[in-house]
Formats: C-alpha cells, sequence, structure tokens
C-alpha cells in the first residue's frame, strides 16, 4: 500500500508539474548547484480520513523558474512573495490531487498552505518522500497520515 | 461572440493563471473581472454584468459554497453559470457544488483545453 500511495505520490506531482506549472521532471538529477541557499518549503495540514500534512520544498532556484512558468513573467522581475505564492500554490494543488486519488468518496480539507522558514526536513521514517531533479534544482515532496491510508480508489479523470 | 468572466480565488496568483490560460486556450474572452472572495464577488456582480463565473471553493471570508447559495438565492445572479475551480476532486464535493447550482467543475491540476472546454460546455457556445 506504501508503494501505491508513493505511486500517488509521484503521479500527482509529475501531472501538476506538467499542466499547470509547465515544468517536466528530469529522470536523473541534474549538475550540482552552488552555494544552495535554504529551500522554499510549504507545508499545509488536512482533515478527512485520515487527516495528516503535506510538505513540498524547492531549491530556491527551481522555485524562482516555477513562479515565473506559473506568472508567466521574468524570473528576475518577481517578488520573494510571489514565488512563495507560487509555491503555496503548488503545495496545494498536488496535495488536493493525491487527496481526491485517495480519498475520492469521501470529503477533506485543505488548511492554507504557509511558508515554513528554516524548516526541518521530513524523515522517512515519518512521512512518504518523494524527490524530483529539475533542470535547476531540487523538488521534495512529503505526505504524512495520522493513520495508514487503507483504500485507493480507482481515479476517474 | 465575446464573453466576459468573473474569476474568484484568494490568490492572485492563481487568478492571473487562469486568465492567461483562458486566453491561451483560444477562448473568446471579452474581459476578465476579479474578486478574491464570495463576499467581494457578489460586490462586483452588483455593478458588473458577466457571462460566466469561475470560482474557488476554499477562500476567507466567503467560500465558494456560501458564495454559490447567495448567487442561487438572487434570481438575477442565478441565470449566470458558476463553474467550480478546485484541487478537490471528490465525487462527494462535486455532487454537492452541483447540487448547490453549480454548472460545471474543472478539478486542479487541469490544461488550457479543459478549461476551455468546460466554460463553452456551460456557455452553451456552439463551434
Amino acid at each position: 500500500m506504501i508503494d501505491t500511495v508513493k505511486e500517488v505520490l509521484a503521479e500527482c506531482t509529475e501531472e501538476a508539474l506538467e499542466q499547470m506549472f509547465f515544468v517536466r521532471p528530469l529522470s536523473e538529477p541534474a549538475a550540482p548547484h552552488s552555494a544552495e541557499s535554504p529551500h522554499v518549503v510549504a507545508e499545509l495540514n488536512f482533515q478527512g480520513e485520515p487527516s495528516g500534512s503535506f510538505s513540498l520544498s524547492v531549491s530556491p532556484a527551481a522555485a524562482r523558474s516555477i513562479a515565473a512558468d506559473f506568472l508567466a513573467e521574468e524570473e528576475n522581475i518577481l517578488s520573494k512573495e510571489q514565488v512563495e505564492e507560487v509555491i503555496c500554490e503548488l503545495a496545494n494543488i498536488i496535495c488536493g490531487s493525491v487527496l481526491t486519488r485517495l480519498e475520492s468518496r469521501i470529503t477533506f480539507r485543505l488548511a492554507s498552505p504557509q511558508i515554513v522558514k528554516a524548516a526541518q526536513p521530513w524523515e522517512t521514517g515519518q512521512a512518504l518522500i518523494q524527490q524530483f531533479h529539475l533542470w535547476n534544482g531540487n523538488f521534495t515532496v512529503g505526505f504524512r497520515t495520522e493513520r495508514p491510508v487503507c483504500a485507493v480508489h480507482e481515479y476517474v479523470s | 461572440m465575446s464573453y466576459r468572466i468573473l474569476i474568484v480565488d484568494d490568490s492572485p496568483a492563481m487568478r492571473a493563471f487562469v486568465k492567461r490560460v483562458m486566453e491561451l486556450s483560444g477562448f473568446d474572452l471579452a474581459d476578465c473581472l476579479q474578486a478574491s472572495n464570495g463576499a467581494h464577488a457578489l460586490e462586483v456582480l452588483r455593478s458588473e454584468q458577466v457571462d460566466a463565473i469561475l470560482t474557488d471553493i476554499n477562500m476567507p471570508l466567503m467560500d465558494g459554497e456560501e458564495f454559490l447559495r447567495r448567487v442561487e438565492a438572487d434570481e438575477s445572479l442565478r441565470k449566470i453559470p458558476a463553474v467550480i475551480i478546485s484541487t478537490d476532486g471528490t465525487d462527494t464535493r462535486i455532487r454537492q457544488m452541483m447540487a448547490l447550482g453549480a454548472r460545471g467543475y474543472v478539478k486542479k491540476p487541469f490544461r488550457p483545453e479543459d478549461l476551455r472546454a468546460e466554460l463553452e460546455r456551460c456557455l452553451e457556445v456552439r463551434q
């Protein structure tokens, strides 16, 4: 079941990136980037069956290019707040998409995503973690629930 | 025929994105009005005429559910087709919003052509 949820997490992330952010993850890591400043991290809680939380951590360069693609603006004119707003929106879309597939016969409630300063990375033992590679940085999603997810319903598009 | 659309979403980034994808998709957009929540949207609708409403559900002050209830309760507004754009694509939520009066539903993430198709279906645009 964990593998299934990980697959759903990967599929939903790739779908959101491709359809609304016009970014396609790479199959292998891009060259390491020097001077990695802290990642842009957005987290949100959700209530449903089960409840839990979702985390999205994006390297600064990747966050800026994702925001620029989403807003159709030049990267260098975007403010930090605009970049953070887009990363929050991306977290919201991926989390909602995952929950729609996992909890498709009941409703869930998403809290507003929040940018977390000095975020501690989630550990694999506490959450399902998936890492993606973009041409200019890394992108990690984390999903944890207060109890195991017991059903994955067939997704009907 | 060109259409005036009202986009209701608390995220300025999302409103800008929806406007842009409508244009990119080839939808015949005459004008695009924006509101940051349901209460703001009702204010806009008091002074402006629109052909369709695109609304999020989770918003502060007045969410999409209450906004839809108010639109349905108003004889002059209920004829305007409302399309939900939401991350919540559960069957239960879709049924609930359609029962409240929504004419269409677009789940995020979506492609520009998905949004155009749903909007044109609700507006009964003939190709």
